[in-house]
This record gives C-alpha cells, structure tokens and sequence, in this order.
C-alpha cells in the first residue's frame, strides 16, 4: 500500500504484540500456578523463554534497541529459571510481569532508540539482574539412585539434567520408550509424541539408537520421567509407539542397552533435533499457517462485496423485466437460475470474508486478567477471576475498541466493589472476592457481564449525589425507580470525582464506558443488590462490517432497522394507545410498552391517508421499545457506511446504507434512540416539564 | 477565514499567465456562484436523495455516488438567501472541501471562466456583509462594476461544512 519500509514496520510491530500477549497470557498461567503451589510445568517456562527470545532477536533487526535490551536480560533470567538456578518467587513474577508493561510501552514510542528511555530501561534492567541467582541444591547422588549409565548422563545438557534432577526429586519414576519414527517427518512426530507425553509423561531427552532403523525410520530412545503406574504407561504409549521398560533403581544391575553405552558422546549431541531447535521450528511452522491482515483490506472487500451485492439486485430487476415481457422466456429463466447461483456464492464469499474478521474475545479477557492482578495487589485485596466464554468469537474492530471500556468495568469492581478481605469477613463472605467475567452469544449479539460479589450499589445515595451535584432536580429526583436511580451512574459528572466515587460506590468514568458503548452499537445496563454485588451486562453486535436490518418507512421515507435491536412487528391500533405520565404507551401480553412514533420524532409530516401502520418492538439489553413506523418492507443485508463528517452530530443514526439503483436509506441507531428516549439528558429534561 | 480561503483555494491556473483562476459558473435560485474549478471533483444528474431528520434546513439529505454516501446542501439556503421560487435541482457538484465530498444542487451548470486576479473581489476588501462561506465577489467583465448578471458569488469550498 504505502511506504514498503512501513509495512515491514507494522509486520514487525504486530508480531511484537503477538509475543507480548502471549508472554502474558503465560505469566498468568505461571502466576496462577505458583499461587496455587502447584508444580510449574517446565513447558510453560520453556514457551516464555522463547517469546522472549524471539522478541529479542526481531527487535535486533528492527532497532527496537530497548525492547533488545529488556529482552536480553530477561532472557538470561527466564534461563536462570528453567535451569533451575532461580526458584520461582513472588517478586521475580512481578518482575516479569512488569516487563509485559514495559514492553508494550517501548513498543509504542515513537523513536525506538529515544534516549530518553535510557535511564528507565537501564534501572528494569538492573532490577531484572538483582532478582539474582539461587545457588540450586547439590544433590548430585539423585542421578546415582538410578542406573544411568554415566554415557548417558555425560551427553544430557545442563537444560536436561536440570529437569532429570527436578524429576527424581520430585518423586516421579524414569522411564525408557524405544520408538520408530518416520526419518522425514521427525519434527512432526516428536511434537506429536510431546503432546501425547503431555499428560502424562515428562520427556528428559531421546537419543537415536543404533538399531531398528532403516533408510526410512530412525529408532529413537525416549527417556521419560512420569508419576502415572507403570502399566497405564504402557497402556499408552504401547501399540502407538515402541516398547517402554522402568528404569530400575540403583540396588538392581544395570541394565542401560549396550547403545547407549557404546554411544560416542559427539555424535548423541549432534544427531536428533536438540529440544530448543525442535520448538523452534515447530513455532515457525505454526506461524506459516496464518497471515496477518490490514483491517482496512478486509473492509475493502466487504466494500466489493457489496458492489457485488448491488449488481445481484440489478441483474434481478432485469430478469424481471424479460419476465413480465415474455420476450424470450427461456433465457430469462436461464439467466434467472444463474443469477440465483451467483447470489449464493456471494453469500458464501461474504460469510467467508467476515469469519476472517472475528477474532476470540479471550485476547481481551486476557488483558483484563492482568488488569485484576495488578489492581487487587494495588488495592491489597483477594479477588479471584472467573472467566466463561473467551472462545466468542467478535469482529476485530469490536474487540479493540471494546479494551478500554471493559478495563475501566474491572477496576472499578476491584476498587470500588469488591471489599478487602477484613470486609468480606465482617459481613461472612469468602475472603476472596469473586470476579466474573462471562461472554455469549444472543442472537446475532455477543453479551458480555463484568460481575462481581462486592458490596453493590445504593441508589439512593447515587440519587443523592445527583441531586447534590445539580444533575438531577429534587421533585424529578422522587419519580425514579429504583432501576432509574442505578443509571443516574452513567450520567457525566456523576462519577469523575474520587469523593463522590467513594460515595457512589463507583468509579471513574462510567458515562465514558456507557459512550464507548453506545457508539460500537451496544448498549450497556447495570443490576446491583447492596451487599450481594453488581453485574453489568454490555451487548454488543458481533459485526459492524454488515446487517440484517428490517427495512421501514416513515412518513413514505425509507430507514433500515437493524434487526439485532428487533424483537418482533405488530400492528398498530391507535385505540388501543393510553397515556402514561405523557409518555404513550400500549399493552403487549400483559406488560406496558413505551412507544416511539419516529415521523413524530423526525419531525415529518404524514399524509393522514396512510393506513395499515405498525409498532416495531426493539429490544437492547433488558429494556424495550416500540418505534411506530407507516409500513414494513421486508429485510435485507445492509452494508452501514458512516455520514459524512459534516452530519457527525446528527443523532439516532448509525450511517446510512445503499439499498441498490442508488437509493440510499438511513440506517437508524436504535442503542442511540433507545437512550435518547429513556436516560438522555432530554428524557430527563422533558419529563421535567410535563405538569 | 477569508484570508485562510484565498491560500486555499483559488489556486492560479498553471496554463495561464498572470495567476488567473478558473472558475466553474453555476445558477441555483436566483444567483450565479462560481466555485474554484480546482474543488470541483464531478458533476452529476441528482441521483434519489435520501431526507436526514433533525438537521439544519440548508442540508436536503444524503445521497450514494458508486457507494459513497454524500451529503448534499442547498446553496441559496446554506448562504441564507430568500429565494422566490426554486427550479427543480438541475445538477450536483461534488466539491472537495479539503476533508471529504460534499454534494451541491444546482439549478443548472453554465460554463467555466478564466478570472484574472482583477476580475476577483474579495471579501475582506468588502466589509463584513458577505456569509463566512463566500470568498468574494467575481466580475467577468474586467473593467469595473457592471450589471448583476455578469457577477458571481465565489463560494469557499473549505469553509462548506467543515474547517
């Protein structure tokens, strides 16, 4: 696209952020299981060592000159780690935790040489080197226990004899596999040995054996240490691969086979793909799979697809036409028929193009984790985190945009509700707090809650602090509900100040969130109990690229409706239509709904011949609404193109949508008309200045 | 902003001698305007235009040229002139305003002149009278004030909704 040089940059900046993710995703697993004071899974260490590592080698070719440097030293330590030379300790994971940070952070700048992170890089690295080395124990009778034999042992790197060590300490029992493998597809097949191994099993090292090959298979033995009885291992592994024997104990004879023994040390290192090698390629191979595109090139596609979308629609009216005209029948149905193909295919296409653009939302939810962590250990609390649904799946450009808002729902629940432990145990509740953080699918929506089991909110000190602040008049103040005085925390100027957040019992910013949301389409809701907790439900659509929207008119206008704020259609009986504090509203199965004549509203002047009108019943989050609209054209899939600039403040519409033969409808925002109808600030104003 | 104006837009004509601008004449209601023909992208037969509720008068709705959704303005509204009885919209200008497309009816579309820098008056040299969207006054005869057929109102593409 532009500067070559710029595009190598963003590659290079993007596989930056791929390793820093997942440095961090593997530092809360590693934190997690400290925590816990489980045994760390030597893999997991291995898997940071290596996003490190390659961090700092591309970063070397980029002249990310800091980020090399924090790398490098890291580096040394994560090795110090895995060899066992540093015990896993709590400030040492913060250290690195720290560096996720740290990393983002230089990766940012503009300069990536700027000198002025010098000093600051300079005293992390010093902290990074102070974490210092452990002397580790000398146990060197533990090998002897076994009967290994000293070849064995003199070929093993200091990585490997490490992890024997670990092994042995730790109780588990050495096993030797004798297997055959494919001699081209070796990588493949040790990686998918690893993972059977997984489970089960840890792999010390392997060696080629000097029988049982051929041109084709090399024989390799396995040395595995596992806690698992012998006879479900060789349940396992038996039949797969080759045979697998206990290594007796050291009272027994020896019992090494006359290979291993015989085996020149030199040639055990140099044939067999090393550990790290192996891992290495095995990572390179994983990265081929996949590409990394340029948002942008996939929203000019959905662009395409749409032209696309349009030329269907005027083929169509043409094989109307040589319908109604009976010219030439048969080639009417033919191209009819064809017509109809090239429409499938076209939904296939888009289909396709918009799973490319739906990423997990796991890749915020880890963001998030590390948001909890740092905030409960700022805030010296317990909180233990929940997450259910990181597999939904959201379009790319929800999930960036999504970060911010999400951020500032975790730590206001860390800050603001959760109590600290003391608290919790006043009142008998676990000392751990709970956060939950839940995503699913409704519909064609994705829902996400932030819940936690703090202290809730009290609405009547939020009404309080409205009415104390001049948001909120005290006569209006007496008409809310209870539900009402919960949204007064979405008002702006309701919880910018820290004094009246602790009032509150909320934080910063929650009118911001609530905008955020608002302007990706969604909307936002709260539920809260006093001492029990607060949930806060965002809904959101899964995609902005394209919708289904039910087509309307108003006042002989034509708008699309998205259908994912759209429950159902009903006709409109003006009889039936009361009044409600001069709010109009009908009865729907029993439960009063509020609605919204949109010609009113617009400011249109209906002709009074038009007949037959109906009520669109919208649904955001726990709230409903029924928008009075002429008449119902059918739906369709709209692509949203945004106004203009110079109708960026018009509200109630999402953009604007090409229906085909250059007829253009707006597309109505329906989060935007469902919040200027019951909390916008002229909601409030309006109902004001009813009698 | 009209000095802003004149460096942005009324850009001299590179194939003319002495700085002359080229300017694209068109009728809408009862005036003629010119606009500088460098901001002139297109001229279209109006395609449907579809109403934008709770805007300003001067804004008749957007329209979709090849996918593009364009907003288009009303010039005599816009420049809050009284107009007697408006002609059906003749034609759109797509005019480039430095940050995106905006659609301009027009009655009909006349020619383009040549202005000599003499030909122009500009509207800081008139007093405050004229709309913030006007660059000044164009003669098309050189030599001095004639009849108001032969004037047009410069319009400041930058200034149209935006800047």
């Amino acid at each position: 696209m532009s500067d070559p040089r710029d595009n190598v940059q963003q590659e290079f900046l993007a596989e930056a952020q791929e390793l820093v993710e997942a440095l961090s995703r593997d530092l809360l697993l590693l934190d997690e299981a400290h925590h816990r004071g489980e045994r760390i899974n030597p893999a997991l260490i291995n898997e940071i060592f290596r996003s490190v590592h390659t961090l700092k080698g591309i970063a070397g070719m980029f002249g990310y000159k800091h980020v090399g440097a924090v790398a490098h030293a890291l580096e040394d330590l994560l090795d110090d780690l895995r060899l066992g030379r540093t015990p896993v300790a709590q400030q040492l994971l913060d250290v690195l935790f720290d560096s996720v940070e740290r990393f983002q952070r230089l990766l940012g700048l503009e300069d990536p040489q700027s000198p002025e992170e010098g000093p600051a890089v300079q005293a992390y690295i010093a902290a990074i080197r102070s974490i210092g080395m452990m002397p580790s124990d000398e146990e060197g009778d533990l090998l002897e226990r076994y009967a290994l034999d000293p070849a064995v042992l003199s070929v093993l790197t200091e990585y490997e004899e490490h992890r024997l060590r670990a092994c042995i300490r730790e109780g588990l029992r050495l096993y030797r596999l004798r297997a055959a493998f494919d001699l081209t597809a070796i990588d493949d097949s040790i990686e998918t040995l690893r993972e059977v191994a997984r489970d089960d099993a840890e792999i010390i090292t392997y060696l080629p054996s000097m029988e049982g090959g051929n041109n084709e298979t090399i024989e390799l033995v396995v040395l595995l240490a596992s806690r698992v009885p012998e006879q479900e291992l060789k349940n396992h592994f038996e039949g797969r691969y080759g045979t697998i024997d206990a290594i007796p104990e050291q009272t027994h004879l020896p019992t090494l086979p006359p290979h291993l023994t015989s085996m020149p040390p030199s040639m055990a290192t140099s044939i067999g793909p090393r550990q790290d090698e192996d891992a290495s390629q095995a990572s390179l191979r994983s990265v081929a799979n996949s590409v990394r595109v340029d948002i942008r090139k996939l929203d000019h596609l959905m662009n395409v697809v749409g032209e696309l979308a349009l030329v269907r629609s005027a083929i169509g009216r043409v094989v109307d036409e040589l319908k109604r005209e009976s010219l030439d029948r048969q080639s009417a149905m033919s191209l009819d028929r064809i017509g109809r193909g090239f429409e499938r295919q076209l939904a296939e296409l888009r289909s396709g193009i918009l799973d490319v653009r739906m990423v997990p939302l796991g890749q915020v939810f880890n963001k998030l984790a590390r948001i909890v962590r740092q905030a409960a250990r700022e805030q010296n609390k317990q909180v233990r985190l929940v997450v259910t649904g990181a597999n939904t799946e959201v379009d790319k450009l929800i999930v960036e945009e999504l970060t911010d808002p999400l951020m500032h729902l975790v730590r206001n629940a860390i800050d603001h509700g959760i109590e600290s432990s003391e608290g919790r145990g006043r009142v008998s509740k676990r000392s751990e707090g709970t956060l939950a953080l839940n995503a699913y699918h409704k519909g064609s929506n994705v829902v996400i809650e932030v819940e936690d089991d703090g202290n809730g909110m009290n609405p009547h000190k939020l009404r309080e602090t409205a009415i104390a602040r001049g948001l909120l008049s005290p006569d209006l103040g007496q008409e809310l509900t209870r539900q009402d005085m919960l949204n007064l925390v979405f008002l702006p100027g309701l919880s910018t100040n820290s004094e009246v957040t602790d009032m509150s019992g909320r934080g910063v910013g929650m009118d911001v969130v609530k905008t955020n949301i608002l302007r990706l389409g969604g909307m936002v809701s709260i539920a809260s109990e006093q001492g029990i907790g607060t949930k806060i439900t965002v809904t959101l659509p899964i995609t902005l690229a394209i919708i289904r929207a039910l087509i309307v008119t108003i006042a002989s206008r034509t708008f699309a409706l998205p259908i994912t704020a759209v429950r159902e259609a009903i006709p409109y009986v003006p009889k039936a239509v009361r009044t409600i504090q001069g709010r109009e509203v009908i009865t729907l199965r029993g439960e009063t709904l509020a609605i919204c004549d949109l010609s009113r509203l617009f400011g249109f002047r209906r002709s009074n011949e038009e007949q037959g009108r109906f009520i669109v019943v919208g649904s955001m989050g726990n709230r409903e609404l029924g928008f009075v609209v002429d008449g119902l054209i059918g739906q369709e899939d709209v692509i949203i193109k945004s106004l203009g600039k110079s109708l960026a403040s018009v509200r109630g519409f999402a953009g604007a949508t090409d229906l085909g033969d250059q007829k253009v409808a707006l597309v109505l925002d329906a989060p935007a008309l469902f919040a200027e109808y019951f909390d916008g600030p002229e909601a409030l104003r309006s109902l004001e200045t009813r009698p | 902003m009209s000095s802003r104006a004149q460096k942005a837009t009324l850009v001299p004509d590179p194939h003319s001698k002495g700085g002359a601008v080229a300017v694209l004449a068109v009728l809408a209601g009862d005036e003629a305007y010119g606009f500088p023909l460098s901001s002139v992208r297109e001229i279209l037969v109006p395609p449907p235009v579809a109403e934008v509720p709770r805007t300003a008068e001067h804004i008749l709705g957007v329209i979709s040229v090849r996918g593009q959704i364009i907003t288009l303005i009303d010039l005599p509204k816009l420049l809050s002139l009284a107009v007697a009885e408006r002609r059906s919209c003749g034609r759109v200008l797509l005019v480039d305003n430095g940050e995106e497309l905006i659609g301009v009816a027009v009655d009909e579309v006349i020619q383009v002149y040549r202005m000599e820098p003499a030909q122009i008056e500009y509207a800081s040299a008139m007093g405050a009278e004229l709309s913030e969207y006007v660059i000044g006054i164009g003669r098309m005869s050189p030599s001095g004030p004639t009849e108001n057929d032969d004037m047009l109102i410069l319009i400041d593409p930058v200034s149209l909704l935006g800047g």
